[in-house]
Formats: C-alpha cells, sequence, structure tokens
C-alpha cells in the first residue's frame, strides 16, 4: 500500500474560481484532503511531479481542456482516475467528456452525495489498484 | 302449306331472336347452331354450315352443322384453309364466295371428293363471314344434294345469314380480346401490387381487382361504387380527393393524387392514384379506370428521413441560435452549482459538529455573492449582447428578411407551414449588426411557426411584413395565426422564464429584446384582432448621410 495521505488527496480543476472554492469546502467537509488548481496548466505541472490518484475537472476551460488533460492522465502510471463535471448541456459536450472515459461524469449543479460517493469509489479504486 | 307472309314473319322473328342471343351474350356455338336451323327452314332440302377462322388464321374450326353427317363434321375440323380447300377454306382464303356446283368434278374439291360421295352431298356454296372492319371471321355455307346453283333467295338468305353470324362472331372475338386484356392487366397489376380499378358512373358502380379490394378493405362479394371508394380517403383529404376526381371527370382528363386511406378497425394507409377517363366516340364519359398503389413502406422511410432532416435542422438552429443560450446557461449553472455545494459542505461540517464559526461565515458570504453572480447573469444578457463586438453596418432589413427566410426554409416546408411577405420597398435602412438582427427574425419565425404546429396544414400561415411607421422608424412584423397569446399580458412573453412552449426555457425573447433595445429599437407583441400573435420591432433609420453612403 503506498502513502496514505497521497492516495487520499483529490485533484481539483476549475476555472470558476467559486466553484473551484465551494468544491474544495464540499470535500473537505466530508474529510478528504484537496488539492486545488484554478489553471489547468498548473495542474498539469503538478500531476508531472507528483502521484495522482484522482482528479475533478471541469471539461469546458480556457485554455487547456478536460480532453487534454485526460490525454496527459493516460500517458501517466497508475492512470488517475477523473470525474468530470460541466456545465454545458449540449450534447457535443457530453460526448466529449464520454470519450475521454470518465469514472463518473456530473452535470452541474450536482447532487453533493452521488458526487462524494463517486470520488470515495475513485479513491477506493486507485488505493486496490495501487 | 304455310303462306308467304307467315313463313316471311317467322324468318324475321327467328333472326330477331338470334340477334337477342346475340345481346344476351348466349354461347356462341348455340347462336350459330340457331342461324343455322333457321336458314335451313326457309327452304326445302337445304343443309347448312358454318365454320369459323381460328385464332392462328390458317385452320377452320367447326362452327355448326347441325344436318351434316358428324363423320364429315369430324373431317373438316381442323382443316387448312387453302386456294384449293373445298367451298369454304377456299372461300376464306380468297375473302370471296365460292359457288361449287359439282363437287365430284370441282377441283377445288379433290381432297374432300369421297367424302362427300358418301355423305350424298353434291353442290356446296360458301361465302366468307367478314367482320366490320373486313377481317375473315368464318364461313356460312349451303349444300345441296342435287347439282345446281344457288338461286336468288339461297343467296338472299346467305347474305342474311354471313351478316347475323358476323355480328355474333365478331362480338365473341372482342369480348374474348377484352377479356384476355384484362386477364393480362389483372395479371400485370397483381404481380406489381396494384389495385386496379374501374368507376362507371353512369351505373353507379365500380369493380376493382381483389388487391384493391385487399388494400382498401373492402369484402370481396361487396357491390362497390364510386362514393363508396372515396369513402375510403381520410376525412382530411377527402373533399380534396373528390375535387380531384370531379375536375378529371369533367374534363375527360386524368387524375393523380397522394393521400391516406382509412380501413375499417381504424388502419391507415399510404396510397398514390392514378386514373383517367375513358369516353365513347359520342364524347360521353364511360368509365374511369385506374390504378391505386400503397406506398405505406415508403411513405414510412420517408418521414423517418423527415424526421431525421428536421433533427438535423434543429442541429442547425441550436448552432445558430442556440449558442447564446447554451452560453447563458453555463453562466447561470456555475453560480448555482457553487451555491448549492456550500450549502452542502455547511449542512456536512454542522452534521459532524466541528464547524468552525469563520468557515461557516465564509461559506454564507460565498452564497451570498454567487447568488448575486447569478442575478447578475440574468441582468447580463443585454450585456452579452453588448459585447457582441461584431461591427454594425448599414442594413436594408428587407434583404436580412429574405437571407433569414432562405435559413429557416427547410424548416418551413417541413412543418408544412406557409409564410408569407409583404415588404415595404421604401423602408429605411438601419444601422445594426446582422447577425443579430437575424437572430431576432429567426427567433420570431421559429416562435411563429410553432404557434401554427397545431393547425391543420391549410392554415399554418404566417405573415412577415416591413413598412415604415409614423415616426420614420422601420417596423418589422411577425404574424401567426395561431391561438394567440395570453390574453392578459401579452408583453409578459419578454419575461425571464416564461414560456408557454413545453420545451421552451423561457429565454428566446429575452435575447431577441437585449438585441433590439441594444439597437436602440423597441419590440411588442399583442394579439391580432382576428386570431393569432403578431410580434413587431421598430429600429431607427440610419443617419441620412449613412444611408447614402450604403446606397
Amino acid at each position: 500500500m503506498s502513502n496514505a495521505v497521497e492516495s487520499n488527496e483529490v485533484c481539483l480543476v476549475d476555472d470558476d474560481r467559486s466553484v473551484l472554492r465551494s468544491m474544495e469546502y464540499l470535500l473537505a467537509s466530508d474529510g478528504l484532503k484537496v488539492r486545488a488548481f484554478n489553471k489547468p496548466e498548473e495542474f498539469l505541472v503538478h500531476a508531472a511531479t507528483h502521484p495522482v490518484s484522482v482528479v475533478v475537472t471541469d471539461i469546458w476551460m480556457e485554455g487547456v481542456t478536460g480532453l487534454e488533460i485526460l490525454a496527459r492522465m493516460c500517458a501517466l502510471s497508475p492512470r488517475p482516475r477523473v470525474i468530470v463535471i460541466t456545465a454545458r448541456e449540449d450534447l457535443a459536450a457530453r460526448a466529449t467528456a464520454m470519450a475521454i472515459g470518465p469514472v463518473a461524469f456530473f452535470m452541474k449543479p450536482f447532487n453533493d452525495e452521488k458526487f462524494l460517493t463517486a470520488v470515495r469509489d475513485a479513491l477506493g479504486q486507485a488505493r486496490d489498484q495501487g | 302449306m304455310k303462306s308467304p307472309a307467315k313463313t316471311e314473319e317467322s324468318f324475321y322473328a327467328g333472326q330477331t331472336r338470334i340477334l337477342e342471343m346475340v345481346a344476351s351474350d348466349a354461347p356462341l356455338p348455340e347462336i350459330l347452331k340457331s342461324s343455322v336451323l333457321l336458314m335451313e327452314k326457309q327452304a326445302e332440302g337445304l343443309v347448312c354450315s358454318i365454320l369459323v377462322l381460328s385464332a392462328d388464321g390458317i385452320h377452320v374450326q367447326h362452327g355448326a352443322a347441325p344436318s351434316l353427317p358428324e363423320a364429315y363434321v369430324k373431317a373438316v375440323n381442323g382443316a387448312p384453309i387453302g386456294p384449293r380447300n373445298g367451298s369454304c377454306g377456299t372461300a376464306m382464303f380468297l375473302r370471296k364466295p365460292i359457288v361449287v356446283t359439282d363437287v365430284l368434278t370441282d377441283p377445288l374439291w379433290t381432297d374432300y371428293r369421297d367424302l362427300a360421295k358418301i355423305c350424298g352431298l353434291r353442290a356446296c356454296w360458301s361465302t366468307p363471314i367478314l367482320s366490320a372492319q373486313n377481317e375473315v371471321l368464318g364461313s356460312f355455307a349451303m349444300y345441296r344434294q342435287e347439282r345446281r346453283g344457288p338461286n336468288a333467295e339461297e343467296l338472299s338468305l346467305t347474305q342474311v345469314a354471313t351478316h347475323i353470324t358476323g355480328i355474333a362472331i365478331g362480338r365473341q372475338r372482342i369480348q374474348q380480346t377484352l377479356h384476355e386484356r384484362e386477364a393480362r392487366i389483372n395479371l400485370a397489376a397483381e404481380s406489381a401490387d396494384l389495385a386496379f380499378w374501374v368507376i362507371y358512373p353512369s351505373r353507379n358502380a365500380a369493380w376493382m381487382n381483389d388487391k384493391g379490394r385487399a388494400i382498401y378493405g373492402f369484402d370481396a362479394n361487396l357491390p362497390l361504387n364510386g362514393n363508396l371508394i372515396l369513402s375510403r380517403v381520410h376525412p382530411d383529404e377527402r373533399a380534396a380527393v373528390r375535387e380531384n376526381f370531379d375536375r378529371a371527370c369533367a374534363s375527360h382528363g386524368t387524375f393523380e393524387s397522394e393521400h391516406r386511406l382509412v380501413l375499417p378497425y381504424g388502419k391507415t394507409r399510404w396510397v398514390i392514384v392514378r386514373g383517367r377517363c375513358l369516353v365513347d366516340e359520342h364524347g360521353n364519359l364511360v368509365e374511369l379506370i385506374g390504378v391505386t398503389i400503397d406506398v405505406s413502406a415508403q411513405k414510412q422511410s420517408e418521414l423517418q428521413l423527415k424526421n431525421q432532416r428536421e433533427q438535423l435542422a434543429h442541429l442547425n438552429r441550436v448552432a445558430l441560435m442556440g449558442e447564446m443560450t447554451a452560453s447563458i446557461a453555463h453562466e447561470l449553472n456555475q453560480p448555482l452549482t457553487a451555491i448549492a455545494n456550500n450549502a452542502a459542505a455547511a449542512r456536512r461540517f454542522l452534521e459532524r459538529g466541528n464547524i468552525d464559526p469563520v468557515l461557516l461565515q465564509q461559506l454564507l458570504q460565498d452564497m451570498i455573492a454567487d447568488s448575486q453572480r447569478a442575478g447578475e447573469v440574468i441582468r447580463g444578457i443585454r450585456a452579452m449582447v453588448r459585447k457582441d463586438k461584431s461591427p454594425r453596418s448599414i442594413l436594408n432589413l428587407n434583404a436580412i428578411i429574405a437571407d433569414t427566410l432562405r435559413l429557416v426554409g427547410s424548416d418551413v416546408v417541413l412543418r408544412e407551414s406557409v409564410i408569407t411577405t409583404e415588404m415595404d420597398h421604401s423602408l429605411p435602412q438601419v444601422e445594426a449588426v446582422p447577425v443579430q438582427i437575424q437572430q431576432v427574425l429567426i427567433n420570431l419565425i421559429m416562435n411563429a411557426l410553432d404557434a401554427v404546429e397545431k393547425l391543420p396544414p391549410s392554415e399554418r400561415r404566417i405573415v412577415v411584413r416591413t413598412r415604415t411607421d409614423e415616426d420614420g422608424l422601420a417596423e418589422v412584423s411577425v404574424r401567426d395565426f395561431g391561438y394567440g397569446l395570453p390574453k392578459n399580458r401579452p408583453e409578459k412573453v419578454f419575461d425571464h422564464f416564461f414560456s408557454t412552449k413545453q420545451a421552451g426555457m423561457g429565454m428566446g425573447l429575452t435575447i431577441v429584446r437585449s438585441i433590439i433595445e441594444t439597437h436602440g429599437g423597441t419590440i411588442s407583441a399583442e394579439n391580432a384582432p382576428d386570431r393569432g400573435a403578431r410580434f413587431f420591432f421598430r429600429l431607427p433609420a440610419a443617419r441620412k448621410d449613412q444611408q447614402s453612403q450604403a446606397a
């Protein structure tokens, strides 16, 4: 079993500051350790130098998109679990999100219980694999 | 001994009887036999026979010879015609009467001489039976046991006999041809899955092949007529089909129609019907003949195609019109998400009982800020419109309307609606962002199409009109003939999230108003005096110097 603190850490990527902060609070209220990134580029730098087990990311951001994030995640080993959240309701966004193969997908706003369950499940999977 | 007058009378009566047999379609052998017996009765010792030319045109067939020995009849049946083939075969071949006074010496009888001798026949005079078109149908022959030629009475009997039997055989030939033709058409119709039908308007009757009865749902033995067939047409289309049909009857022309049939038990079929009128030589309508093709299967795939096209058109519209609504939805969902998350976090912290008042304060503060942000998004639609950096240009609204109608053309056709325009050609030009004005027009036209959707196709009308109002503003109105706006407050349709549509977000008209107001114009909605809704917007005319530049 690898470092417990590391495997319990969830990375958050959202370019909307208030959404990012609210998710940080939400995960913290469930006792989870969170590392939040307002800029996707910063997350990619972090991921290149630190192990990431679970990342929760929006897919519709300025600059780097969620798709690019997943593409980079695929190159990492072990491969991080990705949970996608998006506020876009159109089918194209949904299709794009599905194409990148997330372990869970949420439309904003989402049900907190279901979201937290998905995050815990992803962490559990990462632990089992790790 | 009969008196000559009496004989005369019964001969005429006999002819009449035979013609009645012809008219009532009695079997041909019976008619021919009666003819022969009638002729034989007219002269002492006269024996007659009728041969029919077979369909191949080169052989004879037994017609009637009730007084000739059976052996003789059998021998002649199936004999070829030719230049030396007895009296009858030669008469048919040469198409002229052949008088053989002595069969025992005449060279034409070489092949039949012995047979004639056994049967006691000596003289044989044969005359070809011709149709009205002068085709050889057969021959009428008189036999005598003595060697002589025909007398005047026998010649006139021959004339009557060939005339009557010509009618009888000719009629039978025509009917045979008709039957064969009908059988062929029927065969073709059945194999092509066609309904084949004939309507006789004067007799109020109709005929249909089995396939037709199956398509229209008629029992095999039900007597048919035109009205009964028409009663199967879908009520929505019946009047139009009848009009089409009546027009064809009146003009003795053709008709073609694609419509639905409603069968007993409510089953619906799509059919294509093609027909034409048949007129007699006096120009009277005799019958209407036609075919009906069941195209339900094709129609089904056509409808699927139409559905797909509709979806495609919808996607195109979303791409054009929905961009803005989608981004508004996105903008709104962000603060709502933050509020929901913060509230959920606060509840969880409280449940765990280790809530830090500073943290709670922070969460509540964030929720207030995000609520305000959500409000700003709504208020900011106008700002979003303004944020659109697209350059304004000097526009002719009539031209923009024409472009927009082309864009929505497929929607209009698919939704079986009609848009007419009433353009003011001296409409002042305006200064505006073309794409935004187009968005306004598309939105109003789509709303109008939705408004007339529930009406029958013939009433799905929309009128787009331009005019210069009293203050010199350019006014565009989109008027539908639907059920109108809520009676109490038509203007309410411009409010945020107000929608009378099931799938509506209630954002379209909000954006429309923002665009128009950003352009310094106004937009209103009202119910038209008779029916339907009318949306109209006014835009100020561009400055005169700009207008001349553009022109």
